[in-house]
């Protein structure tokens, strides 16, 4: 994959909004909202569909990556972790783009 | 296509043995003698996260200890750990620092919560990853028998998160579970299989990790953090 290619942060906001400039970008994105619902068919469908279009060495890859911000998130949020202090400020952007502004654990979190 | 048998799971789908590796070893550190915590403790966590996880979802203000028959009288957890269990594993985005007080005025250690909080955490990846793939989730070996120290580093300190960190270098979720340093390393274990390696995280933004780009995984970390609601 081209790195240089221009990234956007649709297929981070939601799984409708394209690509963002990424491969596959919004079929894994539908990949982390199956998992997340837990609903089988859902989740049944949009494997067969990264098998499919991707392989099914990228869907277990795709499934490990995932899995593992069940992880980090939980950590994050359950100990209170700041942002880091050189991503406060460029980050702004990102933040709103993202619409993460509004989640209880930024009102936690210290400054 | 033929059987994958490995010691953490029997699959078809072309499972990399670092990973069937790693969470092999995550169950083996799971039923060793914490800090703060029994491996029979620390396996009754897991086990609870995957009663947090099968059960009927609670509001997150419903404590399960209060809830009569979801949790026997004699379990081996006390009741502020396996609330603490259910709240992080089911409503991870609606923690607040008035709950973590209130769990630890419950008589919890702060370090033993870390260590809880790690525990935690890391089944939620683990039995979410097998989950998805329809696999069976990893089983868990016999407890040691060992007691835990429970012995309190009085160098770790209350700085910028609610709970005592060691003054280590990094970011800052790296930084969470250092007060633990057991459950740090197990944390990277894990990251270092299915994201990637916390060492190269900001240091190599291009690299491809295994069938994956580096941008297909951020867009994968970022989506699944924010159905999390997790701000960080």
């Amino acid at each position: 994959m081209n790195q240089d290619a221009e990234v956007t942060f649709e297929a981070i906001d939601n799984s409708e909004s394209g690509n963002g400039g990424v491969e596959h970008g919004a079929l894994l994105s539908r990949l982390c909202e199956a998992i997340y619902n837990e609903d089988g068919d859902q989740l049944a469908s949009v494997k067969d569909q990264v098998i499919e279009s991707a392989g099914a060495d990228v869907l277990v890859d795709a499934v490990a990556v995932s899995a593992n911000f069940y992880m980090m998130t939980r950590i994050a949020d359950a100990t209170g972790t700041p942002l880091d202090a050189g991503s406060v400020e460029p980050s702004v952007q990102i933040r709103q783009l993202v619409g993460v502004n509004s989640f209880t654990s930024r009102r936690e979190a210290p400054a | 296509m033929s059987v994958l048998t490995m010691a953490a799971y029997s699959t078809e789908l072309p499972l990399r043995t670092d990973l069937n590796d790693a969470h092999e070893e995550m169950a083996q550190r799971w039923a060793t003698t914490g800090l703060w915590w029994s491996g029979a403790e620390r396996l009754a966590i897991v086990e609870e996260v995957r009663n947090a996880r099968d059960s009927e979802r609670l509001a997150p203000w419903e404590s399960p200890s209060q809830i009569d028959g979801l949790v026997s009288d004699d379990h081996v957890l006390p009741a502020a750990a396996v609330d603490a269990i259910w709240r992080i594993t089911n409503h991870p985005g609606t923690l607040t620092a008035e709950w973590h007080a209130s769990i630890l005025g419950q008589g919890l250690h702060p370090e033993a919560y870390v260590e809880l909080v790690g525990v935690v955490a890391q089944a939620n990846a683990v039995d979410r990853f097998a989950d998805a793939l329809n696999l069976e989730r990893v089983q868990l070996p016999d407890p040691s028998h060992a007691q835990p120290a429970r012995s309190s580093d009085p160098s770790v300190q209350i700085a910028s998160h609610w709970v005592p960190t060691a003054k280590i270098k990094g970011p800052n979720v790296v930084k969470a579970l250092s007060a633990v340093p057991f459950e740090n390393e197990s944390m990277q274990l894990l990251s270092s299989v299915q994201y990637v390696p916390l060492g190269d995280l900001l240091s190599d933004l291009v690299s491809n990790q295994n069938s994956l780009s580096r941008l297909q995984i951020e867009v994968l970390a970022a989506r699944t953090s924010k159905l999390n609601e997790c701000f960080y």
